[in-house]
């Protein structure tokens, strides 16, 4: 198993997504906030003539950001047709997997177990694979917010 | 080859496409000449191809198929129901093969010689036995043949295209890379911005101005020329229709003729993808609902054929669809009985509510009058989600419906997703961008003048008489809201398609222009309160607000509740307290006020659109001459004037002042002035004097009708001479007077000059004209006892003329 990983730092999480979903690293510049929606959508932001809906991931797995450093750095992402830009800890490094993706006894916990879809090794250390598309879907309580709002 | 054979899927495809059409009109008329030539070259193309690949059985069927139909060329068969069905099963299969041969499977299972017997090639033992017989039938099918450029010879295949020598030469791309080179583009677009940026800022550089100046317009061009590229011919969404409406007629056993209109307006590609489930959606009601079955229709002393027509039309840049049935109509009580059952509306409104808006409850969420949930239409997707579609791409859509005669949809689109003309506010730190369409008017003024109300949570505000709801946009975002408590309000009025009209307040209007719409991301989107996100000039992201979801959400659009109840909203209360006046100060220094409901909007005209050299000073506004009063003596130092434009309904007059302050109440009393005719009254306003201009002499002495005006202008008879015509015509005329043609029977009113000569040649014959009369005498000395004016006494005759179309107004004006 080779397969190229990006690992990032959510939460004082390792995580990791595959380095063929990101499509760059990016300084993330002035993000235009976007009124009445889910705390977890930091705004959105353009990359040239693109535009990225910029996504907190703290937020988006219901925790405070606050509590954590944030990176000027983020990761871009295309998913569904829209590109995203994901505000992280840390973008860390290029690592690829040692193992072979596994479980782990008991589950990540509740937070974790709706964005995981399991754990590796790499040579750095082991790492939480990421399912991106539910990653942007932001906490599941979102969903009942952004109706009630609507 | 591999190229080879994508080209080969592509080209088999469009003509798929393509051919739809014409195997339905072909089936319709089996005489068609040209729509069998259309066929026939579609099948001939297939099986030649089929020859550089190895698909024996696409060969073998396009083969049978081309067989058949070059035998119906040549006249050697009768196209009938059973060919044409055979042969849109064999296109069909034909179709099923190439996405399998396109997905690199297999091709699908079956055996085709049931399919090519079905063409039954090997009739000659019925082509024998019936030719002597079948020979008048076939009669028909030839006469159209001899208008055929090239008498069929079945032999002989006609080249291919060769119906269109003036097609334009075109390539296949991947519609990746069109997306590809269009967001080039717009970084180039945003470069050039932030260079220009620089360039000013480095000051004026005459050697690298005019080469930056070239490239901006060459980026326009090109921009241009890529919009263009995302358009595409409607025709491409029609070409499917005929056979889907010939589907589902057999499907339903009705009989349907589709009529198509208008396939070669244009339209953005995405928006062609975006309509094509509404308008699907749309037939398949059509077909199911309103066309009725053919024994019903002749019941009904109808054609036996419904006839479905779909146009297409381009006006400005919106697209408008017209979707017509010639069925049974809407049914307005059931309608009516559903929207009360489903509480829609209550029966008290019901009575209320006209025919037209009655029917368009249908498009109310919820709403579906079929009783019974057939195969085709009334699968739980109401005429809601069609709205619904349609709206998110800035469209709207209306039915019309004549109980018996049939339905009409408008579907009414704008031409492109992509680039819209947008308003950008301001709204605390933030920028918003709001559609252009919707942007009725943008009104500045303070809380007062708006009569601005808050009621509960909501708020109205009163322009031009009429209660309008008003929206925070910074309270519709949950923003802070500071700007609320300021003296001036900024407020953008906006129409909704339904024709409502509400005011949403922002803080600062900040430019417009074309805006580059992108799509937002879906956890976006949902929040309903946007519709797209584009990129400003400095590189800035911009939120383009949802303004009809915005509207929705606040229950601003009517439906037929809310339009029922709209009579009874307090519209006129305010009116009826005080007259209300535009407060100014003019060129005097005078504070003075006029009427507000005189006052049609405040113009700016620059100096150089004054004319002073006449007697009485004149302006241009948009294009039209106009009389201005209240200039100062002094000329004009200032480049720009404000100018209030006044109206009594057919006469305008431009008011010159040296500043606007605001719309008042007039309160206080009104003391009269007599001793000033231009004045009507002073009154206190704040505390202060102020002088209310009479409007009624201003318009007397400087109205002059607008050309559009309808009033009559007062008539005038000339003597019979070449002075008189050439001299004394023009005159007249800019005296506010048409003049009669010669001869024409005098009319009553009419202001008759004549000689004096002439006069009492006329007065000794008893035929003195009704009407006032000047009377002109060719000496300048006064004959004694005759009211006369020298003619060429301009004073005099033009205050003549002056004084007796005064006295002819004012007895207009008196009722």
């Amino acid at each position: 198993m080779t397969e190229l990983l990006v690992v990032l730092q959510i939460a004082g999480r390792r995580c990791a997504v595959s380095a063929h979903d990101v499509k760059s690293v990016i300084e993330l510049g002035t993000v235009t906030p976007v009124p009445r929606t889910p705390d977890f959508i930091a705004g959105i932001a353009a990359l040239r003539s693109q535009s990225l809906t910029v996504i907190d991931c703290r937020r988006a797995l219901g925790f405070e950001s606050s509590q954590w450093p944030t990176d000027e750095r983020a990761a871009v992402i295309a998913n569904g047709g829209h590109s995203y830009a994901l505000v992280v800890d840390r973008v860390e490094d290029i690592t690829t997997a040692t193992g072979a993706p596994g479980q782990v006894p008991g589950g990540f916990g509740p937070a974790w177990s709706r964005v995981a879809t399991g754990m590796t090794e790499t040579r750095t250390g082991p790492v939480l694979l990421l399912d991106l598309a539910m990653l942007i879907a932001g906490p599941e309580g979102a969903r009942g917010e952004i109706e009630t709002v609507a | 080859m591999d190229d080879l054979l994508a080209e080969f899927i592509a080209e088999t495809r469009e003509m798929l496409e393509a051919s739809g059409g014409e195997i339905v009109a072909w089936e319709a008329d089996p005489a068609d000449r040209a729509r069998l030539d259309a066929i026939f070259r579609f099948v001939h193309t297939v099986k030649g191809n089929c020859g550089f690949f190895d698909f024996p059985r696409l060969a073998a069927l396009s083969h049978a198929a081309e067989d058949a139909l070059a035998d119906c060329r040549a006249g050697r068969r009768e196209p009938d129901q059973a060919l044409v069905s055979a042969v849109l099963a064999v296109i069909d299969r034909i179709a099923l093969m190439i996405d399998a041969i396109e997905a690199g499977e297999g091709l699908p299972e079956g055996d085709d010689a049931a399919l090519i017997a079905l063409l039954d090639v090997s009739r000659e033992t019925w082509f024998e036995e019936g030719s002597d017989a079948s020979e008048p039938a076939v009669n028909p099918a030839q006469e159209p043949r001899e208008e055929a450029p090239e008498p069929g010879n079945a032999d002989q295949p006609a080249p291919l295209r060769r119906s269109d020598p003036a097609a334009q030469r075109t390539i296949r791309l991947p519609v990746e890379l069109l997306d590809r080179v269009m967001s080039g583009v717009s970084d180039m677009v945003l470069a050039r911005n932030d260079l220009a940026h620089r360039l000013r800022q480095a000051g004026n550089q005459p050697t690298i101005d005019g080469p930056f100046e070239r490239l901006t317009a060459i980026l326009s061009d090109v921009r241009d020329a890529i919009t263009r590229m995302r358009m595409q011919r409607i025709e491409t969404l029609f070409g499917v229709l005929p056979r889907l409406v010939r589907d589902l007629s057999a499907e339903l056993g009705k009989q349907v003729m589709v009529d198509l209109d208008g396939g070669d307006v244009e339209l953005d590609r995405e928006m062609i993808e975006t309509i094509r489930d509404p308008l699907t959606h749309l037939i398949r009601n059509a077909i199911d609902h309103g066309i009725e079955a053919p024994a019903a229709r002749l019941a009904e002393g109808k054609r036996e054929i419904g006839l479905l027509t779909i146009a297409a039309r381009q006006s400005g840049n919106t697209i408008a669809i017209q979707i017509s049935d010639d069925g049974r109509g809407l049914d307005e009580d059931r309608i009516a009985a559903k929207a009360i059952a489903t509480g829609l509306i209550t029966p008290a409104e019901r009575s209320a509510m006209s025919r037209e808006k009655l029917v368009n409850l249908i498009f109310e969420p919820g709403f579906s009058t079929a009783e019974t949930v057939s195969s085709v239409s009334g699968r739980g997707v109401g005429l809601d989600v069609v709205r619904q579609n349609l709206e998110r791409v800035g469209g709207t859509i209306r039915v019309a419906s004549q109980p018996g005669e049939g339905t009409q949809f408008t579907l009414q689109l704008p031409l492109t997703l992509s680039i819209i003309a947008g308003l950008t506010v301001d709204v605390g730190p933030q920028r918003f961008a709001i559609p252009q369409a919707y942007v009725e008017e943008i009104v500045q003024a303070t809380h007062q003048a708006l009569d601005f109300t808050r009621m509960g949570e909501a708020a109205l505000v009163t322009f031009r008489g009429n209660r309008i709801p008003c929206l925070m946009l910074a309270e519709v975002l949950g923003l802070e809201d500071a700007a609320s408590d300021a003296r001036e309000l900024t407020l953008v009025l906006l129409r909704l398609a339904s024709g409502d009209l509400f005011a949403l307040a922002v803080d600062r209007i900040h430019s417009h222009g074309d805006l580059v719409v992108k799509p937002l991301a879906p956890a976006v989107m949902k929040c309903g309160l946007y519709a797209g996100s584009t990129l400003l000039d400095d590189g800035q992201p911009v939120l383009l607000l949802d303004v009809a979801n915005i509207a929705a959400s606040h229950a601003l659009v009517t439906d037929g509740r809310a339009r029922v109840l709209q009579p009874s909203m307090p519209e006129t209360a305010v009116e009826a307290d005080a007259p209300r006046a535009m407060l100014f100060t003019d060129f005097t220094g005078r504070r003075s006020a006029v009427r507000l409901e005189l006052v049609q909007r405040i113009e700016t005209a620059p100096t150089s659109a004054i004319d002073t050299s006449g007697q009485r000073p004149r302006v241009v506004i948009d294009g039209t001459i106009l009389p201005l009063v209240g200039l100062p003596e002094t000329p004009v130092t200032r480049d720009k004037l404000r100018l209030l434009r006044l109206a009594d309904g057919v006469c305008e007059v431009l008011y010159a002042v040296r500043e606007v302050e605001d719309a008042v109440a007039l309160t206080g009393a009104l003391v009269a002035v007599p001793e000033d005719p231009l004045i009507e009254a002073m009154t206190l306003v704040g505390g202060e004097p102020v002088v209310l201009i009479d409007a009624h002499a201003l318009f007397a002495a400087h109205g002059t009708p607008a050309p559009s005006a309808t009033i009559a202008r007062p008539r005038c008879t000339l003597p019979d001479s070449d002075w008189a015509r050439t001299i004394l015509a023009p005159l007249v005329t800019s005296a506010g007077y048409d003049i009669l043609p010669e001869g024409s029977a005098a009319e009553p009113g009419a202001v008759a000059i004549m000689s004096e000569d002439m006069f009492e040649v006329a007065e000794t014959l008893g035929r003195v004209p009704e009407g006032p009369v000047i009377r002109l005498r060719d000496h300048p000395e006064e004959t004694p006892g005759s009211a006369t004016i020298y003619r060429y006494d301009r004073e005099a005759l033009l205050a003549a003329l002056s004084a007796l179309r005064h006295a002819r107004a004012a007895g207009d004006n008196r009722p």
